[in-house]
């Protein structure tokens, strides 16, 4: 039933990257429907973000990323597996940057190189 | 107060924690993996995809109520911590081993982590300084 390990890994890899870009794309998406300047207060923002695509965009990819997770979890050690999710972190601070014009101080960009060294480490080993 | 905090945030990463190994039976329970309704099917026909569902949903309250108050450098340091305590318990709970390259991995996400966090309380404290 199992296919070879090669094509395993394979797999692994494709639903490490959908994992990465659907929680990007996620947090990216709610962060442009909570962002509009226009969109009033209590009722009237959340009325204004239903009637946008924003909102069902950034629910699309989370439910999404929910399974990709559970299938990417179920291929590898969880420990190894949480540590290769690290990256989400990097991902959307550098999206961040490129879309929202973020900062990245000297700090940011220490802690992001480490959480990237920390990753690459995990997944040239395994 | 700072009792308040802590509490919160060991809220948080038990949650977290909870989802992380939640995932793992569930999706090792549903195996093998295939983009397909049969998997589906054998995905949420478990329990533990529900305990999952519940540790996001106790993870977001509890976020949300520790952003009204925390400071939001250890809240964020915090909110991807859990990284920890699952390697730790997936060796008792999978028989996992800690390998080389994952404890030097996680000491460097950790690192990582912190210096986020550091960057955060940073940025926040510096700002009414700006205003």
């Amino acid at each position: 039933m199992l296919p070879a390990h090669g094509s395993i890994s394979a797999l692994v890899a494709c639903l490490w990257v959908f994992n990465v870009l659907l929680d990007t794309g996620g947090q990216l998406a709610f962060k442009a429907a909570a962002g509009h300047p226009e969109a009033g207060d209590g009722l009237a923002r959340w009325k204004h973000m239903a009637a946008r695509p924003w909102l069902w965009l950034g629910i699309g990819c989370y439910l999404f990323e929910f399974l990709v997770w559970i299938a990417f979890l179920s291929l590898l050690p969880l420990s190894e597996g949480v540590l290769l999710g690290s990256i989400n972190i990097v991902a959307i601070m550098v999206a961040g940057r490129f879309l929202f014009g973020e900062k990245l101080t000297r700090m940011r960009v220490a802690g992001i190189l480490l959480v990237t060294l920390g990753v690459a480490i995990v997944g040239l080993a395994g | 107060m700072k009792r308040f905090y802590l509490f919160g945030f060991l809220l948080l990463m038990a949650f977290d924690t909870l989802s992380q190994i939640s995932f793992k039976y569930a999706g090792d329970s549903a195996l093998p993996v295939a983009a397909s309704i049969g998997w589906l099917t054998r995905v949420f026909s478990q329990p533990w995809v529900y305990g999952a569902v519940v540790g996001y949903v106790g993870a977001f309250f509890t976020w949300m109520a520790l952003l009204k108050h925390a400071p939001i450098g250890p809240a964020f340091a915090a909110s991807h911590l859990e990284v920890v305590s699952v390697m730790l318990l997936s060796v008792w709970l999978f028989d996992e081993h800690l390998t080389l390259p994952r404890v030097l991995g996680a000491i460097a996400i950790v690192a990582g982590i912190v210096c986020l966090g550091l960057a955060e309380s940073r940025e926040h404290v510096a700002e009414p300084a700006d205003a």
